[in-house]
């Protein structure tokens, strides 16, 4: 039972991605997405029954394949680098690939750890965030492909590749979280990379070629310290046992050469997680077609990133190392924020707001304190639920305008009243009560008091997302005076994921406290106590020597009567609350308007009827990337300095 | 249980009457100022039930949905106040309500109602980061956000959160947009926006929009008066001394850029804030 539920968590993906390459039609290849999503969703659903366990895969000399696979795609990098011409992915693949090769084959280092794959509660939290939402998105690709290559008019389809490189990246997800083997860890960590690449570079225009380079180039970084640290953890500790994750996070392995590596690893993660000073590539990556974006930002590659700092978390735990990391992500979580007010680009202030909670989700790992660590498992799963679905709400508006310009969603509400709502919605969840976003902020903010410098980020980036969620949104409103709205049809592929997001938003978020008593607690005791006990089932521990479960959200009262306040408060009006032709008027213009009631034209100088534009603000001179992205980046860049430096040297 | 439902209805009925008779008395102290006589003191609600009774007019459905969700989510703020709840939550639901009168505003293709909700956005980015500092000074002060922590204790959090105070003191000028902070809409006639986010609303409408200012008063009184809780009529005292105080600055301040206030907030507000949260820090340690 466990076997399959492995194999097919891990390798279903994969068949399912060459059945798709080889299969050109579109029905088919529709029909093998949707079962995959679903196989794979009733699998993820399997592993929360089945609760924590471990797992080595036998019958197959599986670590050989996983060092031939190594080199492969490393080698590959440098075929990118030389025919791109483009020297750092050269030069980050050669510092990856020569100290692998120098210490797997120089040093013979053979690494075989039993178990391989560790299944505990926070890995079957990502696994269901992975596969439930990941596969939506999947499904959400089939269509927005398809009108996509209609709309660019490509003579040989790609959509074989494309889907490809998206169903296997969440294959290689779900084997990046249950990996225990460090060097697997490490390889699943490389697919993800590769995936990304791919994706990005997709659509074979300069632009997306370059970005795709640059992110490659900055994981490959990422992966370059990854690589120092297996080196440095097998060197330092003498032998295979030291490349268990378990062996780390649970303080099997001591002493003061454990906090290098862990380091190392968690400015792996940095890059990953696209903090700054590394949020360039994620910005990139907005050239990609977006369900490509959906699945980067809500359940792949950049969960991977907080995902490995998380984990670790036990093995920084006391240290300055700690607090430093904490001060990193509360700063990106800061600087993300402001900067997305000046974004003109609707995917842009969606990257910018992406990188700023995974710098919160980062800072929570940081404070590393029970309540703050149910707090990033909290906001991981929120986050992808929300970003999952603004992502595809971009999709969708993208095809219904084409383009991404927020002045170009101008007046949305009334040429698209369905998605606009749905975004509404989903902008709504990210900022405001009672959503889950707010109580994960919430609870990271009564976290936060451990480290004030980062509760104080915390507060000012928490007012500048107020301002450009709102900001967007009103842009979206704009409406003239109008009776009735147009009927607006969505094709299923668009409309069934989008539709279960917005209800995985509410009952989720309704049902956040039965879900943070059975499983978040579980899963932050897994984290905190670096997994000393796993325990079966969920119901099991509840941690001790913490009054966070008291002091927590839940012991106040539950979420439910909010959700109850925000029916009256926005649901009723809008269903019940009519307005009669004859109660509406013009807007106030000094009485210069040219008459009709749903017209914009006014007579303006010397009595000529001009129609009146309004536009968004964006504060680009003061909050624009020119202006703050060098001392964003520089303060960035120190911070990371101090993280390797002070943070490594004094304990 | 009983109890706290006689606290929810006594607080939805007796707070609009506070906060309508205070808007009376400020437009008679502000008339006085002047040099006029000024209207009765319970002129504002002759004003509020003339409007209730006027006919309903809209620009568009949309802004109507977003008035009803700003009164809601005013009156829950100011419950959370009533019933001592946590202050946290408050400040959050506080911002809900704020985003659905940017919303409103929005929701209309009127230059001066979106000349409004951008400056309005301002206003929130000024008076935000200070009200959850005060959160967070609750929360140092006390180990806890509830408000039922600050009644139990004996030392009133003036002494320890005198910045925040004075801080808090700063952006009640913004919150209740007086001058020199009246940018986004304004109690005086000003021709470059005209009545800004409130422009479109008339007749019941508008008569809402004047009902959420007297809640919101209230609550705005309400937390300073937190400041001082044992005994609560010290609080009030303060409460209403710093109505006056506001009253004055309205009268004799000339009204300031945008750019200005957010910069004089996010400089003096939340220097004092920092200086507030630290100094906490150091002393107390982790609560």
């Amino acid at each position: 039972m466990e076997s399959w539920m492995m194999a097919i968590a891990i390798l279903l993906p994969l068949v399912a991605g060459i059945l798709v390459f080889i299969i050109r039609q579109y029905h088919v290849q529709s029909f093998i997405v949707v079962l995959t999503a679903i196989i794979l969703a009733v699998n993820s659903i399997l592993f929360l029954q089945q609760g924590p366990f471990t797992y080595s895969p036998g019958g197959f000399n599986w670590g050989l394949m996983v060092t031939i696979l190594d080199y492969v795609i490393l080698l590959f990098y440098l075929y990118v680098g030389i025919s791109l011409r483009n020297w750092l992915v050269l030069i980050f693949a050669l510092t990856q690939l020569i100290p692998l090769a120098w210490w797997e084959f120089g040093m013979k280092a053979h690494v075989e750890l039993t178990p391989a794959f560790v299944v505990d509660h926070l890995s079957i939290v990502m696994t269901l965030v992975i596969s439930i939402i990941g596969s939506l998105i999947c499904i959400y690709a089939l269509r927005y492909m398809y009108d996509h290559e209609h709309h660019t008019k490509l003579a040989k389809s790609r959509q074989p590749r494309f889907l490809f490189w998206l169903v296997i990246f969440l294959g290689a997800m779900n084997g990046l979280v249950f990996a225990n083997n460090l060097v697997w860890l490490y390889f699943f960590w490389e697919v993800t990379t590769l995936c990304c690449f791919q994706l990005i570079a997709h659509d074979l225009t300069k632009e997306a070629i370059n970005n795709a380079a640059r992110a490659l180039w900055m994981n490959s970084l990422g992966g370059t310290a990854f690589v120092f640290a297996l080196i440095f953890l097998y060197v330092t500790q003498g032998g295979a046992e030291a490349l268990s994750v378990q062996n780390i996070i649970s303080g099997h392995i001591t002493g003061a050469v454990i906090i290098l590596p862990v380091a190392l690893l968690c400015f792996t993660g940095f890059t990953k997680a696209a903090q700054m000073p590394f949020q360039s590539w994620l910005l990139g990556a907005m050239v990609a077609p977006t369900p490509v974006s959906a699945l980067l930002h809500s359940s792949t590659m950049v969960k991977a990133g907080v995902y490995l700092v998380l984990r670790l978390a036990p093995a920084y735990a006391g240290t300055h190392l700690s607090t430093i990391i904490a001060i990193a992500g509360a700063f990106t979580f800061f600087a993300a924020s402001g900067l997305a007010i000046s974004q003109t680009t609707g995917k842009r202030v969606l990257a910018y707001s992406t990188i700023a909670n995974l710098g919160l989700i980062i800072a929570c790992a940081g404070i590393n304190t029970p309540l703050a660590i149910a707090a990033a498992i909290l906001l991981i799963i929120f986050h992808a639920i929300s970003k999952g679905l603004l992502f595809l709400c971009a999709g969708t508006i993208e095809h219904q305008i084409w383009s991404r310009e927020i002045e170009d969603m101008e007046g949305l509400a009334a040429k698209a009243p369905l998605t606009t709502l749905i975004t509404t919605v989903g902008i709504l969840s990210m900022f405001l009560p009672p959503f889950g976003m707010l109580l994960g902020k919430w609870l990271a903010l009564e976290a936060a008091y451990m480290v004030p410098l980062a509760a104080i980020f915390f507060v000012l980036a928490s007012t500048l997302t107020i301002v450009f969620w709102t900001k967007w949104l009103g842009r979206l409103l704009q409406v003239l005076p109008k009776i009735g709205w147009p009927r607006e049809k969505l094709s299923l592929s668009y409309s069934v994921p989008l539709w279960l997001l917005l209800i995985g938003i509410f009952v989720i978020g309704m049902g956040v406290g039965p879900i943070y008593q059975n499983f978040i607690l579980s899963a932050t005791n897994n984290v905190i106590t670096g997994n000393q006990i796993i325990p079966i089932g969920w119901h099991s521990l509840i941690l001790t020597g913490t009054a966070f479960v008291e002091k927590g959200i839940l012991g106040i009262f539950l979420v439910w009567p909010l959700f109850l306040i925000l029916a009256v408060a926005l649901l009723l009006p809008l269903l019940f609350i009519g307005l009669k032709p004859k109660e509406l008027r013009p807007v106030y213009l000094c009485g210069e308007q040219t008459g009709d009631l749903d017209t914009d034209e006014w007579l303006a100088e010397a009595d000529v009827k001009t129609k009146f534009q309004l536009g968004g603000y964006y504060y680009q001179k003061v909050l624009g990337e020119k202006t703050l992205d060098p001392w964003v980046n520089t303060i960035a860049i120190v911070i990371l300095v101090i993280m390797l430096g002070y943070g490594v040297i004094i304990k | 249980m009983i109890d706290q439902l006689i606290t929810v209805i006594v607080a939805l009925i007796v707070a609009p009457l506070i906060g309508g008779l205070l808007f009376g008395f400020d437009r008679k102290i502000t008339a006085r100022l002047q040099g006029r006589y000024g209207p009765p003191i319970i002129q504002p609600f002759y004003d509020f039930f003339k409007l209730l009774g006027k006919q309903h007019i809209a620009v568009s459905k949309l802004q109507f949905i977003w008035i009803y969700g700003y009164l809601t989510f005013m009156v829950v703020s100011l419950l959370f106040l009533v019933l001592k709840l946590d202050i946290l939550l408050l400040v959050f639901l506080l911002g809900f309500a704020g985003v659905c009168f940017v919303l409103g505003a929005f929701s209309t293709k009127s230059p001066y109602a979106h000349f409004g909700a951008n400056r309005e956005l301002l206003q929130i980015l000024a008076y935000e980061p200070v009200l959850l500092f005060l959160a967070l000074g609750v929360y140092a002060q006390n180990g806890s956000f509830l408000i039922s922590e600050i009644f139990k204790q004996d030392k009133p959090l003036l002494f320890t959160l005198w910045p925040l105070f004075i801080a808090v003191l700063f952006i009640l000028t913004i919150k209740m947009r007086k001058s020199p902070f009246d940018i986004s809409t304004s109690h005086h006639a000003h021709q470059e926006i005209v009545r800004g986010t409130v422009t479109e609303y008339s007749g019941p409408y508008y008569a809402l929009i004047q009902l959420v200012e007297w809640y919101e008063l209230v609550l705005l009184l309400g937390i300073i008066a937190l400041f001082w809780t044992n005994p609560l009529w010290v609080g009030i005292l303060i409460a209403l001394g710093a109505f006056i105080l506001e009253l004055l600055i309205d009268n004799i301040a000339a009204r300031l850029t945008a750019r200005w206030m957010v910069r004089l907030s996010w400089s003096v507000g939340l220097v004092l804030g920092i200086i507030n949260i630290a100094y906490l820090y150091l002393t107390k340690g982790v609560a």
